[in-house]
């Protein structure tokens, strides 16, 4: 446990970026406060229990962001760490989308039925024989 | 109705479907962006962008929609950590990739004001809707004649970067070169100040700028990168 509770520290310290995520200036007003963790040994949920091994389920510190606190529980499997959850998050709209989940897919040429289209900036050459000036012609 | 009309050296076409259509306020939508294109562009030299930056006008004496056109370029700079920059080493302060989206959304809110209740704005390939669902395509990057997908969009807008019609134009201003990560960046927002600057701002950062760009309220994302793979956030609006 001595081992697990810097082990904690740093990874409680190291989330923070992810709520912070927007380049800033204003890194040094961001302050930790006093560390308040308590510590529960818990019976493992999850541990296959032949060896006998318990969880260890740590309460970070509350960590305050200018995004609001943040706090988080970290479970332990011996020295390695099994699970991170959130205690706290701030409720700001970049905190859910701060970790993006992105869906990877081939490219696809196709022609459909649409209204208009996007695209980088259209220069009068690009534009006659782009789809929008066909879509411009069909109802005009 | 719909009218297309050649400002800011990109065709802008507005379709509004509504029973009635306000005159007055499409005549003032081409209006607005012609007083932009001459109020900030940096190509005329008599713009009020050109004459900040010769330092005939102070910084304290710039209109107001200027000062909020440079408070949002200084914005996404820092969000960036400096890879969109309007103000490159050896070249003059050139803020178009912002006031592209900021005037055509401003122009949109136009409409909006005049009572306007279902109509699809599209300048140069940024698109701002009211009300739909509009089916809006996203150019295939590397075909012209092709779509790569299509976005259900309802209430929001659109915006493309992408260096396959005016070449590699957009830098990365933390090296100077031109940003080659990425084919083309696919940017829906609530408004196309944010989905403009953040499409161009994402493509300037490469690769890394389709996290990023996914990380920013509101914004969801289609990116085709230079291995031709698609990623994209799970919630950009695809159409069935």
């Amino acid at each position: 446990m001595k081992r697990a509770i810097p082990v904690l520290v740093l990874t409680a310290v190291g989330l923070v970026p992810l709520w912070r995520y927007e380049p800033s200036t204003a890194a040094s007003d961001d302050q930790v406060s006093a560390p308040a963790r308590t510590v529960t040994p818990a019976p493992s949920a999850s541990s296959s229990g032949g060896s006998g091994s318990s969880a260890l389920v740590i309460e970070g510190s509350v960590v305050n962001t200018e995004k609001g606190h943040v706090q988080v529980e970290v479970t332990f499997e011996g020295d390695a760490i099994s699970s991170v959850r959130m205690l706290q998050q701030p409720d700001h709209p970049q905190t859910t989308a701060a970790v993006p989940r992105l869906v990877e897919e081939t490219l696809q040429a196709q022609s459909a039925d649409i209204d208009t289209v996007s695209g980088a900036t259209i220069t009068s050459e690009g534009y006659k024989e782009s789809l929008q000036a066909a879509l411009d012609a069909r109802d005009a | 109705m719909r009218r297309v009309e050649q400002v800011m050296g990109f065709p802008v076409s507005l379709r509004v479907d509504d029973e009635r259509v306000p005159g007055a306020a499409v005549a003032a939508v081409f209006a607005w962006l012609h007083e932009a294109d001459a109020r900030f562009s940096p190509f005329r030299p008599d713009s009020e962008v050109c004459r900040l930056d010769r330092g005939e006008t102070g910084p304290g004496e710039v209109s107001a929609d200027l000062a909020e056109i440079l408070a949002l370029c200084e914005e996404y700079r820092v969000a960036t950590g400096g890879a969109f920059d309007v103000r490159l080493p050896g070249r003059g302060l050139d803020p178009c990739a912002v006031v592209k989206g900021w005037s055509v959304q401003r122009a949109a809110d136009l409409l909006r004001s005049a009572g306007v209740e279902r109509f699809c704005l599209n300048a140069g390939g940024d698109v701002v809707t009211a009300g739909g669902p509009w089916r809006v395509g996203i150019r295939h990057p590397e075909r012209a004649d092709r779509i790569c997908a299509v976005l259900d969009i309802t209430d929001a807008a659109v915006a493309t970067s992408a260096c396959y019609e005016r070449g590699a134009h957009i830098l990365d201003a933390r090296t100077g070169l031109p940003a080659t990560g990425l084919l083309s960046v696919t940017i829906v927002a609530p408004t196309l100040t944010e989905a403009d600057t953040t499409a161009t701002a994402a493509f300037a950062l490469g690769e890394e700028g389709v996290a990023w760009a996914s990380a920013r309220p509101g914004c969801e994302v289609f990116a085709v990168d230079s291995a031709r793979r698609v990623l994209r956030t799970q919630r950009v609006p695809l159409a069935a």
